[in-house]
């Protein structure tokens, strides 16, 4: 892959829109869903849940512009999002022995607008606790680049991990956040 | 109470070491006075602070210190501390202060090399011994501070071998580093991640040339990385750099490992970057070298195929992919790594783009690679507090090595060499008698 600065990570130059309310509501039902099979450790649904050129990307600075000139907590495509689910999952993955438990709360959800692509940009405010030995808790923001499916459902072309202390010192982060 | 020279020399023997150096807060107190107050420790790159009153600041050892560039060019590396009460004149991390520092106390300020400026209101000072000349009322400088090729260096003793005599052969590896730019030059860029382990700094200097480990603690990437491999019909280079840990024994046993004086050394490289599907970079990087050195010399250079290089006390720097992970000791069972990542001057961006890669891959915090590692550090640490025995095996081709002017090389690439020769150098910083400083009391 290397970087492939072609991809469109703008959230903030948008489109304005108006949501309606049953948008909104399976916007939001769509994001708890996702929350909750992280929570389940239903690692390959949820990769499920991206599209084929779908990014997840957790900045490792504050107002970081891009993935592209500067290092990142995460910045995966489906390959190695699929290393990552295929690792945890391995008998042998010893750093997992106990597993990396999580509860997500997400709130705050709010529609942003739309970017060039017709994504829908949404922001919400994430709270996770991880407990693996002992617990450590992460927060922050997430935005999402929403593409409607022609069944009415969503995937996601970005998901955008803005820790309040990615510019920390940090344990392992093994699983998604 | 302090162990004797005798009792600390006793815990270190040809094949084998005693636990404690890893579990005993006395002997951690010892390390950062004996060893990190006196070797020659990588501060940072001059690249952090490129302009006059940029800062950056990090630990040698326990202290604190900040890194400092001066308006003629100097870099200056200063304990962090304000004379008059104490407070750490910067915060923690990077910025700019100006023309001087000036305390967020009481406003004493002082100019980039340290010299006191300034106080307030001095006329409450007569009649006392207050005087600016005197060292008692300046930021103390780092006994020696010396740069090679834009790698600052400091060491908190005033005596001692220089950097040059200190890095012996190992300084072939920062060569390596900066020649990979066709100007020669490497910066700092892209960030640097920081990553702490729960386990003594030792363990990792131990693993970064541990080549018994690799196939056995990383087992779950290496099966990830494969795995993915086969599901899509290729390896690209982020698989690639999961997939080299998993090389047969026999692989492993014809690298070479060289040692040299003073703990340092390096392994030769477990992959050539340009077996990497798709691989560009290599070759633009050759055309780029190529006009400014001549193929032959471009040939040698990226041909010097590197893994992990120690400098003890320091950390590893990573030859090919551009990396630096210094290593800082922050208790006896407690690490911190910074991981930089440089900007090869004049080369191609894939360059660049390369080593910003590796960095997100394999060393950052959400690497699948070292999480297992972190994992057996930290188990080490646990398990050498429990009373099931008391000392750490490193026999493998013990007395097989070859002794050499400035150090040895193996003679099987399983060797325990690099474990032996970090502790021989342990146990000469430990165990050398040390010249006490003087009194500079200004009354």
């Amino acid at each position: 892959m290397l970087p492939d600065a072609t991809f469109d990570i703008n959230t903030t130059a948008l489109n304005a829109v108006t949501t309606p309310v049953e948008t909104l509501r399976s916007i939001e039902a769509f994001i708890f869903e996702e929350a909750k099979l992280l929570d389940q450790r239903k690692f390959w649904q949820w990769d499920k849940l991206f599209t084929d050129t779908g990014m997840y990307w957790a900045p490792q600075k504050h107002d970081q512009d891009n993935p592209f000139d500067h290092i990142s907590l995460f910045w995966e495509d489906r390959m190695l999002r699929a290393v990552r689910i295929r690792r945890v999952e391995n008998a042998r993955n010893w750093s997992q022995q106990p597993q990396t438990q999580t509860a997500h709360l997400v709130g705050n959800i709010a529609v942003e607008g739309t970017d060039d692509h017709g994504n829908v940009v949404v922001s919400a405010v994430f709270q996770v606790t991880e407990w693996r030995l002992k617990q450590r808790q992460l927060a922050g923001r997430y935005t999402y680049k929403l593409a409607a499916q022609e069944n009415g459902g969503w995937k996601i072309q970005l998901k955008k991990v803005q820790l309040v202390n990615c510019d920390d010192v940090f344990e392992n982060l093994e699983v998604f956040v | 109470m302090i162990p004797t020279n005798e009792h600390i020399a006793a815990l270190i023997r040809e094949d084998s070491v005693h636990k404690s150096v890893y579990t005993d807060p006395v002997l951690f107190k010892l390390e950062m006075e004996r060893i990190y107050g006196h070797a020659w420790i990588y501060v940072g790159h001059e690249s952090q602070v490129k302009h006059a009153g940029d800062y950056h600041t990090t630990r040698l050892g326990e202290q604190d210190v900040v890194m400092v560039r001066a308006a003629d060019g100097t870099v200056n590396v200063l304990y962090n501390r304000c004379p008059h009460k104490g407070a750490k004149l910067v915060a923690d991390g990077d910025g700019n202060v100006g023309k001087f520092f000036r305390c967020p106390y009481h406003a004493w300020t002082f100019k980039l090399d340290g010299q006191h400026l300034s106080a307030p209101l001095k006329s409450g000072f007569e009649g006392t011994c207050y005087d600016p000349k005197h060292a008692d009322f300046s930021m103390v400088s780092v006994a020696r501070v010396d740069s090679y090729r834009g790698f600052v260096f400091a060491s908190q003793a005033a005596y001692g071998e220089d950097l040059k005599s200190f890095l012996g052969g190992v300084i072939t590896s920062i060569d390596n580093l900066c020649d990979r730019s066709p100007v020669g030059e490497v910066e700092v860029a892209g960030g640097i991640f920081r990553v702490q382990q729960r386990s003594n700094w030792k363990v990792f200097y131990e693993n970064l040339h541990d080549t018994m480990h690799a196939r056995i603690t990383h087992e779950s990437s290496v099966d990830a990385a494969r795995g993915e491999a086969e599901a899509i019909g290729e390896m690209p280079f982020e698989l690639l750099i999961m997939d080299g840990n998993g090389e047969p024994y026999d692989f492993w046993e014809k690298l070479e490992l060289r040692a040299y004086n003073n703990g340092h050394g390096y392994m030769e490289a477990i992959f050539d970057p340009a077996a990497a599907d798709r691989d560009i970079v290599s070759r633009e990087h050759f055309e780029c070298l190529s006009k400014a050195y001549g193929e032959e010399r471009s040939r040698e250079i990226l041909g010097m195929n590197r893994h992990n290089t120690v400098i003890y006390g320091s950390g590893s720097p990573h030859t090919v992919f551009m990396q630096f992970r210094v290593i800082r000791p922050l208790a006896v069972d407690r690490t911190m790594v910074e991981i930089q990542t440089f900007r090869c001057k004049g080369a191609p961006s894939s360059v660049f783009d390369r080593a910003l890669t590796y960095a997100n891959v394999i060393n950052s915090p959400s690497s699948n690679v070292m999480p297992d590692d972190v994992e057996v550090y930290a188990r080490c640490q646990e398990g050498n507090m429990t009373r099931g025995g008391e000392w750490i095996s490193m026999h493998r081709y013990a007395g097989q090595d070859i002794t050499l002017e400035d150090g040895a090389i193996s003679t099987n690439g399983t060797s325990e060499l690099p474990m032996r020769n970090q502790f021989a150098a342990w146990k000469r910083y430990m165990t050398t008698t040390l010249i006490a400083k003087e009194s500079t009391h200004a009354a």
